[in-house]
């Protein structure tokens, strides 16, 4: 009945919270030892790798920076400019978000669900319902936190859902995860709207849990079932789910709290 | 109880929290096995008198943080878990290695039906569970580990 009684308060009300931060320190050390072979696989990956592949592959790195110098270059001036055009429209000014690098430790066991574990929790300043990117876009949201570890809820689950917006014409729709890594969906999207396939979705920030801009997926597929209301459009996620070990935490300024599930009532 | 004995429990259960965490790769994510469950069932079978339903409590609150599942869910299948050896451990002792399996499997298919009912009652989230899966591995597993148990324990000289 205590069990029950526990469920029952855990579903319902934030109250056991503390709580499970708590034993989230007791949980630390295995989680730690768990995650040794991971860390000796990869440091046995980095230092058996050949020179040969370490020139290519600085070379290529070389050349990316170079490529992104320049498209820093650029993006300097239209920040100027955008900063500019915002002031003549008396809006705020966006600020660059602060970011924490950090590293993927687990991958959740249950094939149901798309979770995974990163090695910064409550003690770095981590919060339920940060924003967790990788190099190529948003990976998910934090759903758990614990002293020196977090638990990642990627937009790819079944039970995650995001507002997203077409970069090129501003359309706005909800991608929902389906529980497969490289598959998102569309949903409520009229027939008439202007989708196809290879449009970028980037987030729309509508809803104050992502911050807006940041890709999130590519149109792969649309089709317009007639006499259905809604296009069925599928999208794969532009940040590497299944891949991506290093992931950044973004700290946005007045995101500190997680914006209530009614916020859009008495408005 | 004797020390070596409570500096055995202990490792038992790091070891087994450990690999209960333990990344696996994601065709094996079906399979993997209880591995907190099946120390449970070794620490209850070797002393039934002092492992009692109290350790649902600790342990079920530790499995609930590792899985992110509701506060309370593990703890409720631990106490039908322990009650269920409790009723079977003299009988279980007596077993050999195949009808052992089969309990540990029975066993660790209700827990998993369990989850799935407890989170049914209380939540409208409701996540399907694996049921076979943790099972017929953690049954494999269970003669290598109640072996192993057994081994150590007679090096130890422990009863």
């Amino acid at each position: 009945m205590l069990a029950l009684a526990l469920m029952w308060l855990d579903s319902h009300f934030p109250w056991l919270q503390p709580a499970r931060y708590f034993t989230g320190y007791v949980l630390t050390p295995s989680q730690q030892v768990a995650a040794v072979p991971g860390v000796v696989a990869e440091w046995f990956s980095e230092s058996s790798s050949q020179r040969q592949e370490l020139l290519t592959e600085n070379k290529q790195l070389s050349a990316r920076n170079l490529v992104l110098e320049l498209r820093a270059q650029r993006m300097a001036a239209l920040e100027a400019e955008n900063i500019e055009l915002r002031e003549l429209l008396s809006a705020s000014e966006q600020i660059d978000d602060r970011v924490l690098v950090t590293s993927v430790i687990a991958v959740d066991p249950d094939p149901f669900s798309q979770q995974i574990l990163i090695n910064k929790g409550g003690e770095d300043g981590v919060f339920i319902g940060q924003p967790v990117l990788d190099a190529y876009g948003l990976l998910g949201q934090v759903i758990d936190v614990m002293p020196y570890s977090a638990r990642v809820l990627m937009i790819a689950d079944s039970n995650h859902a995001i507002p997203v917006q077409v970069n090129r014409n501003g359309v706005r729709a909800i991608a929902v995860g389906t529980g497969s890594l490289d598959e998102l969906e569309l949903i409520y999207v009229p027939n008439t709207a202007d989708i196809v396939a290879g449009d970028l979705l980037v987030s729309s920030g509508l809803g104050g849990r992502y911050p807006r801009g940041y890709p999130v997926a590519t149109v792969t597929r649309v089709d317009n079932i007639p006499g259905k209301s809604f296009a069925v459009v599928t999208a794969e996620p532009s940040a590497h789910l299944d891949r991506s070990r290093h992931l950044l935490l973004v700290f946005r300024q007045g995101a500190a709290t997680v914006p209530p599930a009614d916020i859009w009532k008495g408005q | 109880m004797d020390i070596r004995a409570v500096i055995l429990i202990g490792c038992g259960l790091f070891l087994a929290f450990v690999l209960e965490h333990l990344p696996m790769p994601d065709i094996l994510l079906w399979l993997q096995p209880s591995w907190v469950l099946l120390a449970v069932t070794l620490m209850v079978l070797s002393a039934p008198a002092t492992f009692g339903l109290w350790l649902a409590l600790p342990l079920g609150l530790l499995l609930d943080v590792e899985h992110h599942s509701l506060l309370g869910t593990h703890i409720l299948t631990l106490v039908v878990h322990i009650g269920l050896l409790q009723l079977l451990y003299r009988r279980m002792v007596m077993f050999n290695f195949l009808q052992q399996t089969g309990v540990v499997f029975v066993l660790v298919m209700v827990q998993q039906l369990l989850i799935y009912w407890g989170v049914a009652l209380v939540s409208e989230n409701v996540a399907p569970v694996t049921l076979w899966g943790p099972a017929l591995t953690s049954a494999l597993v269970w003669p290598w580990a109640y072996a192993l148990t057994h081994f150590v324990m007679s090096r130890l000289h422990l009863s």
